[in-house]
Parts: C-alpha cells; sequence; structure tokens
C-alpha cells in the first residue's frame, strides 16, 4: 500500500520500445500541434483551465451582485445589469462551470484510471473542447455588449418570448445552450465507448474505479436528458424568431410546455452536475482512509439507481400546476425512493472513514467541508417536502441559501478535493500545504458566511432576483454578512489559484503516487508520458495499485501485446469483462476538429445575428470537413479483404 | 442424450444451460467496435430527441383540446404521404443488401445498392416538396400550434434524411475509391444503421402527425 | 467448464442476465408514463372511462402488468445472484466476479422499482382519480 516507485514495479520494457513509443506518441510542441493535440490529458487540462476562467467570470459576476446587495437602495448596478449578471451567472455556473470541468477530470483521468492511451475518439474530444470553448466565448461575450441572456437560469415562457423580452438576450440564451449540447453530447457518448472498449485486460465491471462508473452514469443521463434541453430550446428560438406559436396561448400554444420540457432536463441535470463530483469524493475519500471504499456493489447500485430514477421526479417542479393529484401519485414515489440510494452512499463514506485510518490532508479536508455542506444542503431540501413550507419559502433566499449548499457542497468542494488530489499528477508538481489549508478554512467560512445567513433572509420574506430592497425589513445585517462572507470566498478561491500558479513554478517534483492511492493512474509516471503506460497493465483487483500480482504485470517479461511498440497503438478488450481483443491505431494530431468547431461558432454566429446565408454556408463547410474527418484511410485490396 | 437429439429436447437443454451459472455469465453484447457503439448511442439520442418532439406533439394537442387540427384546418391527406411511406420504407432494403454484398466482396453490389437508396431517399425528398408546396397554400408554421407541429416536425426529419443521404453519398464516394472489402466496411454497418432510423422515425411520424389526427 | 453451451443458449443467458439488472426499471418506466398519461388524458377530456373501458380499470392494468414485470425481473436477479458466485471452482473468476455484481445491482434496482410501483398503486387506490 505505500507508495511504490517505479524501480520497485519493475523497468517496463526494453529502451529500443521505449524509444518507439516515444517517437509515435510525442507530438513536436510546435504552434500547429498546440492546435491540433488530441491527447486526451492536453484536452483534459484545457477543459479544467477553461471552465475554471468561466467560473471566475461567473464568480465576479456574483461579487458585483452582492455588492449591489451589501447596503438597501444601492446604485451599483442597474436593474437590467443585475437581471443578466445573475442570469449569467447561474447558467454559466450549470453549463459552463460544473458539467464541463467534472468532464474535464473525466477527461484526464478516465483514460489513465482504465489503464489505456487515449480515449475511444480523440478527435471527437479535441472538438468537444473547441466547441465548449466557443460556445462559452459566444454567451460571455454578450455580456460586454449588453445583450446577455437576462430570463433567469430557466427562463421562463412566457417571459422570455419576443414580445416580454425583445432583442437578442433570449437568443444567445438558446443558441448558446444548443451549441454546447454538441460538446456535451459528444463528450458522453466519448466517455461511454472509452469505458466500453478500452478498459486494460482483466479490468471487469467489478474492478472499475467508482469514479469510472460515475461519469459513465453521467453521461447515459446526457444522453437522454439534453435532447429534451435542445428540444426546447429549438421550440422557443423558432417561436422567438421565425413566428411558430409553440409557446403561444392565443394561438394554440402552451407556455407550461417549457416548463415540462426544461424540468425533465432540469432534475436530473442536478444529478449529472453532482454525480460526478461524488465520483471524486470516492476516489479521494478512501485513499486518505487508508483503505477500499466500504460497499463497493452497493455504491454502484446507488449511482446506477439515481441515474435512472432522477429522470422520474420532475413534475416535484410543478406542484402549482393543476394536473390531476393522481397523476403526481405516479411520480412522487420517485422522489421519495430516490433518497435511499443518495442516502447509501453517505454512509458508505462514513463507513470507510469509521474503519479506515484517517489522515487530514488539504484534498480530504475539501471532502469534509462538502460532506458538512451537502448534509446541510440535503437537510433544507427535505424541509421544502412540507408543502406549506414550500409555498411560503417558493422564490425567497431561502432557496438560493439551499440550492447553493447542495451546488457549492455537491461540486465546489469535491471539485478543489480533486484540483489538490490530482494536480502532482497533472502537473507533476506538489502543492504548498499550508497554503491550501488557508484556502480550504477561507473558503469554508466564506462560503458558510455567505449563503447561511442567506435562510435567514429567506425566512423573512426577501424575494430572490431582486435588485435592490429597501432598508428596515430586517435585512440590512444578514445582507452585510453574506457580501462580507462572499469576499472571503473569493480571497479564499484565489488562494487556490495562487496555490496552482506557486506549484507549477516552484513546487517540489511530485512522486509518481504521492497519496498512496489504489487505482492506475498511480501507476505510470507523473505527470504522465504521452502514450500513459509504457506497458497496459493486467488487472487482477478492483486496486490494482495496491495489489501485487497487477503491479508485476507491468514489470520485465510483459507480453508484447500490452507493449504496442510499433506505431500509435492501444488495446481493445470486450465491453463487460475485459478480455484482450485486439490492438488498433490510434488518429494522429489533426486541425480537422478545430476547423469544425470554428464553422460551427459562424454557424451560430450566422443563426444569431440572421445571417442566414453565412449559417448555411458555414454548415456547408462543418459537413466537408466532417467527410474528410471520416474518409476511410486508402488501403490494398487485400488489406481490405479483396483478393482480386 | 442418444441418438439424434429432437427439436424440442435441445431447446429445454439450452434453457437449462443459459440459466444456469456458465450461461448467465455470457458477455452479451459483445465484440462490437467502437464505431458500432458510437453510432448506437448517437441513435439514441436522438430517438430521444424525437420522443420529447412526438411527446410535445401530444401535449400540446390534448391540452388545446378539440376540434384537432384547429381553426378549420381539414384533417391531413393521406395519399401523398402514404406514397412516401412506400418509398422510404423499402429504402432501408438496398442498404441491407449492400452490406451484405461487401461482406461477400462484391464491391458492385455495394455500389448499387447505395445508389438505390439515394434515389428512393431523394425522391422522398421531392415528394416532401410537392407535399409543401399543397400545404403551404392552406397554412403554414406561423397560422397556428398546429401548423407548427406539422411544419417543425416533418422538416426536422427531412433534415435528417437529407444528412442520411449526404451519408450515402458519401459512402458511395468512398467505395468508389475502393476503400471497402470483406474486411473493412463497418463505416457502411454503421451509416446503415442511420438510415435505418430515420426511416423508423418517418413510420413514427405517420402514426402521429397523419394518422392520429383521424382518430 | 463442464456444461457446453450452444450459441443460442449463451444469447439467452446474456439477456437474461440483462433482464435481471433492467427489467424492473423498466417495468417502472412503463407504469409511470403509462398510467400518468391514461389519468392525464382521460380527466383532461372530462370522462372516466377511455374508449369505453373504465378508467380504475385502466390504471389498475398499468399498475399491476408492470409490477408483475418488475416481479419477474427480481426473481431472476436472485436466482443469477444466487448461482453465479465468484471463487466457484473452475469458472472463469473474472465473468463471474462481473455477473454477481450486475445481480446483485440488479437485485436492488428491482426491489426499488417493485416498490415505486407499490407506492403508485397505494396513490391509486386512496386517491380519486380526476381530483385536482
Ligand atoms: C462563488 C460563489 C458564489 C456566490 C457568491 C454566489 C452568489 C449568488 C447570488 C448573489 C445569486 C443571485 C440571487 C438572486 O438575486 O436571486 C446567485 C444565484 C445563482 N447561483 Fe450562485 N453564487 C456562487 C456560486 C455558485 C455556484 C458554484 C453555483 C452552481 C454550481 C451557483 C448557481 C447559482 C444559480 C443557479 C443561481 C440562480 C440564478 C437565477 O436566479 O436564475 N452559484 N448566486
Amino acid at each position: 500500500m505505500s507508495s511504490s516507485t517505479a524501480a520497485e514495479r519493475g523497468t517496463g520494457p526494453d529502451p529500443a520500445a521505449m524509444a518507439a513509443l516515444d517517437s509515435h506518441w510525442a507530438a513536436a510542441p510546435t504552434l500547429r500541434n498546440w492546435f491540433a493535440t488530441v491527447d486526451h490529458k492536453r484536452i483534459g487540462r484545457r477543459y479544467l483551465v477553461t471552465a475554471a476562467l468561466f467560473f471566475g467570470f461567473a464568480g465576479a459576476s456574483a461579487l458585483a451582485m452582492r455588492t449591489q446587495l451589501a447596503g438597501p437602495e444601492a446604485g451599483v448596478l442597474s436593474a437590467r445589469e443585475y437581471n443578466q449578471l445573475f442570469t449569467m451567472h447561474g447558467t454559466a455556473m450549470i453549463f459552463l462551470f460544473s458539467t464541463p470541468m467534472l468532464f474535464g477530470f473525466g477527461n484526464f483521468l478516465v483514460p489513465l484510471m482504465i489503464g489505456t492511451r487515449d480515449m475511444a475518439f480523440p478527435r471527437l474530444n479535441a472538438f468537444g473542447y473547441w466547441v465548449f470553448l466557443f460556445a462559452g466565448l459566444f454567451m460571455w461575450a454578450s455580456v460586454p455588449a449588453g445583450a446577455a441572456p437576462n430570463g433567469g437560469w430557466f427562463a421562463y415562457v412566457p417571459l422570455t418570448d419576443e414580445r416580454h423580452t425583445p432583442g437578442l438576450h433570449l437568443d444567445v440564451y438558446t443558441l448558446g445552450l444548443l451549441f454546447l449540447g454538441i460538446s456535451t453530447t459528444a463528450g458522453a457518448i466519448n466517455f461511454i465507448v472509452t469505458a466500453l472498449k478500452l478498459r486494460a485486460p482483466g479490468m471487469s465491471l467489478n474492478r472499475v474505479p467508482i469514479f469510472v462508473w460515475a461519469i459513465v452514469a453521467t453521461a447515459f443521463m446526457v444522453l437522454f436528458a439534453l435532447p429534451v434541453l435542445n428540444l426546447d430550446n429549438a421550440l422557443l428560438f423558432l417561436d422567438r424568431r421565425f413566428d411558430t406559436r409553440f409557446f403561444e396561448p392565443e394561438r394554440g400554444g402552451n407556455v407550461l410546455l417549457w416548463q415540462h420540457l426544461f424540468w425533465i432536463f432540469g432534475h436530473p441535470d442536478v444529478y449529472i452536475i453532482v454525480m460526478p463530483a461524488l465520483g471524486i469524493v470516492s476516489a479521494v475519500l478512501p485513499v486518505f482512509c487508508r483503505r477500499g471504499i466500504v460497499g463497493y456493489p452497493l455504491v454502484v447500485f446507488s449511482i446506477v439507481a439515481i441515474a435512472i430514477i432522477s429522470f422520474g421526479v420532475w413534475v416535484h417542479h410543478m406542484f402549482a400546476t393543476g394536473l390531476p393529484q393522481l397523476s403526481y401519485g405516479f411520480f412522487s414515489a420517485a422522489s421519495t425512493v430516490i433518497t435511499i440510494p443518495s442516502g447509501l452512499q453517505i454512509f458508505a463514506w462514513l463507513a470507510t472513514m469509521l474503519f479506515g485510518r484517517i489522515v487530514l490532508s488539504v484534498p480530504f479536508l475539501f471532502v469534509v467541508g462538502f460532506l458538512v455542506t451537502f448534509v446541510i444542503g440535503g437537510f433544507t431540501g427535505v424541509m421544502f417536502a412540507l408543502t406549506a413550507f414550500d409555498q411560503q419559502t417558493t422564490d425567497t433566499y431561502f432557496v438560493v441559501a439551499h440550492f447553493h449548499y447542495v451546488l457549492f457542497g455537491g461540486a465546489v468542494f469535491p471539485i478543489l478535493a480533486g484540483i489538490y488530489y490530482w494536480l502532482p499528477k497533472i502537473t507533476g508538481r506538489m502543492f504548498d500545504a499550508r497554503l491550501g489549508r488557508w484556502a480550504f478554512w477561507l473558503v469554508f467560512l466564506g462560503m458558510n458566511l455567505t449563503f447561511f445567513p442567506m435562510h435567514v433572509s429567506g425566512l423573512l420574506g426577501m424575494p430572490r432576483r431582486v435588485y435592490t430592497y429597501s432598508g428596515g425589513l430586517g435585512w440590512d445585517a444578514l445582507n452585510v454578512l453574506a457580501t462580507v462572507g462572499a469576499y472571503v470566498l473569493a480571497v479564499g478561491l484565489l488562494l487556490v489559484a495562487i496555490g496552482v500558479v506557486h506549484a507549477l513554478r516552484r513546487g517540489d517534483p511530485a512522486p509518481d503516487d504521492p497519496w498512496g492511492g489504489d487505482s492506475l493512474e498511480w501507476a505510470t509516471s507523473s505527470p504522465p508520458k504521452p502514450y500513459n503506460f509504457a506497458v497496459i497493465p493486467r488487472v487482477r483487483s478492483l486496486h490494482p495499485v495496491w495489489d501485487p500480482a497487477t503491479a508485476e504485470s507491468t514489470g520485465p517479461g510483459a507480453d508484447e501485446d500490452r507493449i504496442l511498440a510499433e506505431g500509435r497503438r492501444t488495446l481493445f478488450t470486450s465491453e463487460f469483462d475485459g478480455r484482450p481483443e485486439r490492438a488498433v491505431e490510434m488518429p494522429e494530431e489533426t486541425l480537422k476538429p478545430l476547423v469544425a468547431a470554428v464553422g460551427l461558432l459562424v454557424l451560430f454566429l450566422g443563426l444569431l445575428f440572421a445571417w442566414y446565408w453565412i449559417a448555411a454556408g458555414s454548415g456547408a463547410l462543418v459537413a466537408g470537413t466532417l467527410a474528410t474527418w471520416l474518409w476511410p484511410p486508402h488501403r490494398a485490396p487485400e488489406e481490405a479483404g479483396m483478393t482480386t | 442424450m442418444s441418438g439424434r437429439p429432437d427439436r424440442l429436447g435441445t431447446t429445454a437443454g439450452d434453457l437449462r444451460t443459459a440459466t444456469g451459472p456458465v450461461g448467465l455469465v455470457t458477455e452479451e453484447p459483445v465484440g462490437r467496435s467502437t464505431a458500432w457503439w458510437g453510432m448506437t448511442l448517437f441513435i439514441t439520442t436522438e430517438g430521444t430527441l424525437f420522443a420529447a418532439l412526438f411527446g410535445s406533439y401530444f401535449y400540446l394537442r390534448f391540452q388545446h383540446g378539440a376540434p384537432w387540427p384547429p381553426d378549420g384546418i381539414a384533417e391531413p391527406e393521406l395519399l401523398l404521404p402514404l406514397i412516401m411511406t412506400a418509398v422510404l420504407v423499402p429504402s432501408s432494403l438496398p442498404v441491407l443488401w449492400a452490406e451484405a454484398g461487401i461482406r461477400r466482396g462484391r464491391r458492385w453490389q455495394l455500389r448499387a445498392g447505395l445508389l438505390g437508396t439515394l434515389v428512393m431517399g431523394g425522391t422522398f425528398l421531392g415528394l416532401q416538396g410537392i407535399e409543401y408546396s399543397e400545404i403551404l397554400r392552406e397554412y403554414t408554421f406561423t397560422t397556428n400550434v398546429y401548423g407548427s407541429l406539422f411544419y417543425a416536425i416533418t422538416t426536422f426529419h427531412g433534415a435528417h434524411v437529407t444528412v442520411g443521404l449526404l451519408m450515402v453519398c458519401w459512402l458511395l464516394a468512398a467505395s468508389l475509391h475502393g476503400s471497402f472489402g470483406t474486411r473493412r466496411h463497418e463505416r457502411v454497418r454503421v451509416v446503415g444503421y442511420y438510415w435505418h432510423f430515420v426511416d423508423a422515425v418517418w413510420v413514427a411520424i405517420l402514426f402521429t402527425v397523419y394518422l392520429s389526427p383521424r382518430l | 467448464m463442464s456444461e457446453r453451451l450452444s450459441p443460442r443458449a449463451a444469447l439467452v443467458g446474456g439477456l437474461l442476465l440483462w433482464f435481471a439488472v433492467l427489467g424492473g426499471v423498466s417495468a417502472w418506466a412503463v407504469h409511470a408514463l403509462a398510467a400518468w398519461s391514461i389519468d392525464e388524458l382521460a380527466c383532461e377530456a372530462g370522462h372516466d372511462n377511455l374508449a369505453g373501458f373504465p378508467l380504475t380499470g385502466a390504471i389498475a392494468l398499468a399498475v399491476l402488468l408492470p409490477a408483475a414485470g418488475a416481479a419477474a425481473a427480481l426473481a431472476a436477479s436472485v436466482l443469477a445472484w444466487r448461482r453465479v458466485r465468484p471463487n466457484h471452482g473452475d469458472g472463469d473468476e473474472r465473468s463471474t466476479g462481473r455477473a454477481h455484481l450486475l445481480a446483485f445491482v440488479g437485485l436492488w434496482l428491482n426491489t426499488l422499482a417493485l416498490a415505486m410501483i407499490a407506492l403508485g398503486g397505494v396513490a391509486a387506490l386512496v386517491l380519486p382519480p380526476c381530483q385536482r
């Protein structure tokens, strides 16, 4: 269990094979290759950095809002600006930060954890990143232009139809989310196929790390939930731009359709955000308890159950809309039952801590921060189940407090834990632990100071989404507290960023396995080589790095078919049991994903500004790029299986 | 079992082994390519999109109440859609035939099959154009929610047919180039799946948009 | 592996395991969608029958048939869970471990699904179909 070094694990293949691997996988550090890379580790890093940037924008918007709300009748922001800022804050935190950040972790880690050399579709992966970047910029660029979405993050019609909100605001919202959806869908498909086909030999489903289970379950949820949001946004765009009548009651449309479709997506989306974050917790927590997670099969069950049952919970959001009570009855069972698998995970972690020897390192601190805030958020969530309470607090700051405890607790703390935990692997450098502890305490205190008072101001009746309020209603002191908290929180988050930069500049070189982790990413160098593993390991247990038999499999005497040094190759294995199937050639660096993504950007700009010919032209460009991208390689007749 | 096992005997035996430990641990599905999985998942998510679209159709229709179609719009004409069905649904056969051909190394069969699909799919789109030109005189997508639904659903499907046809053209070009053979034809198979999906969606549209208002 | 496996038996066995894993939740999905849309549509149209078929009967069917499906899946998962045990002699340890895990996951999924369908049935018993 102790952190092993490369020497203990054996030296791997002979130098000639290493040199061959290097020549096939390492890209020359040219400008072209910077744009053309398909390496999942570089793409994963970019996802992380870009999502962090969007988090910074959304956080700055929140600071501006808190500054405005510090005192009654302040004049920092106008009502118009405030509307755009809270909408962009919410939209960006949900769509441009949480999911892409967690997809970034997935991108970097999934191939390493399952012991392979890249994602199943490396070029699609690059394409997904570029689309995410452009979609994020597309949406954020609307803020300085004064045309940012302003209908709240769930954009209810009729407020958001053409009559009530003219201008580009909501077109940026619908088109931006449609654009982004392409990236998320591509990423989801890629994760599933990677996890099914590229696991190291011997990694049957019962040996797959929890984090990978969580990412795959999330990906499945994306495939079933996201199309519904896409449809919703497409219909709203058509209504606004081309005068269709889907949401227009005077012509037979129905505004409730928007809400139904939005929450069919929205409820699973809460779990889409939180599930991979819980996967991070399940990866980090056991390592600092010095034992495997308690109840692995139960945790797997809980992940699968949540992924499925969360689709039955959407009617919950519609208690005020006057459907027959019985039709709620069929769904309210889901809302009750889904608490069982969620609770199971918490108990699995508590049991792991109970039966383990806890090491209070920085990543573990953030895990504890997660547990505390998430449980508080869950508690206030249960309070909403009392209908009378729900109706009293709807649209007050109590709701804002509740979902920040859930989302900040359920996503940001695990993400921060993950950053500290994998930073040595990603950068090859250790961070300064003292700085990390300071950051933790500032974030933890700041977070509670910001959001706890909001429970109270909400109970005292302060409505959400107001740009100002009059003094003397008993809210003043609470708002000052919340604003001070927001600044403390900002300093804490800044310390995290400083810690990362400091590690990159000054940090000590990281050992391969600084924490004594159990999953395969710790079995390779820090940072990993472009080909990840010189020898693809043969997995023999759920904790391959703690298991001498697996470690031996990468040592001397490894069979040739797990080295695969002639060409840029990796191994396909069978879907569920991980039996070796065949070696496959992986694609090289290419600019086509970038070209296709630029084409899509122009297409969406064309739609936004009603330059339809330009949109059509760039659509053709995208199609052409895809056609050459997927063009079958030329094959000699014998190779294709033609003998004549 | 002695002698020639009779049919019933093997079935019962199969069932016993299937439910035994050895049968239950069988990996299924297994040995598929990444392309196969990628296309399957893509079709899944697209299928969900169409399901949500049909769900919205029925939701709007039942929230609207009778009469449906509203505002004196006539019930949809059936002759042309049925002809379109008769053109589109069988167009899956040439793809299947083409794939069967390349499996045996018959490139001419691949090319001929793809060409057949191309012609049938193109005819379908042409017929859809004729249908639009007639219906547009009666109502458009701005007339009311019924018009919006009709045009949105059929145009969206038409766009999928177009994409499918582009894929078939692309395959045809690649096959003229000689890239496929008995061993290398995963692209043919996968595009075939997409085409069958587009066909299946049309059948659902026939029932939703054209037949259900007559109920 | 003393028993020889015909391809057909292998296919049936593999699919049976998936039924044991996902059968219950599929039944629940069918139940929720069917019962909900039957109720909603009939009440929206303002009568308590569906083309002559009494509404309560239709809802009962939408509860009982899926419940039977979920129960069958539950039985299959119990069977699979008990028959497939890892480290059971000469079998392939990897596949049995995987199948055992899947059967275990299925066991609990089916239990939850059955519970949800039953709760839906209880709701149908206590609530009049069209009360708002
Ligand atoms: C970084 C610290 C954060 C601060 C200081 C903060 C602060 C705020 C404030 C002041 C509001 C507006 C309340 C209103 O006027 O109704 C808000 C709304 C919101 N926040 Fe945050 N927030 C933070 C982090 C997050 C995170 C991490 C998420 C999600 C992952 C998030 C999601 C949202 C959402 C969805 C809304 C609702 C927007 C809407 O009403 O449409 N926030 N936040």
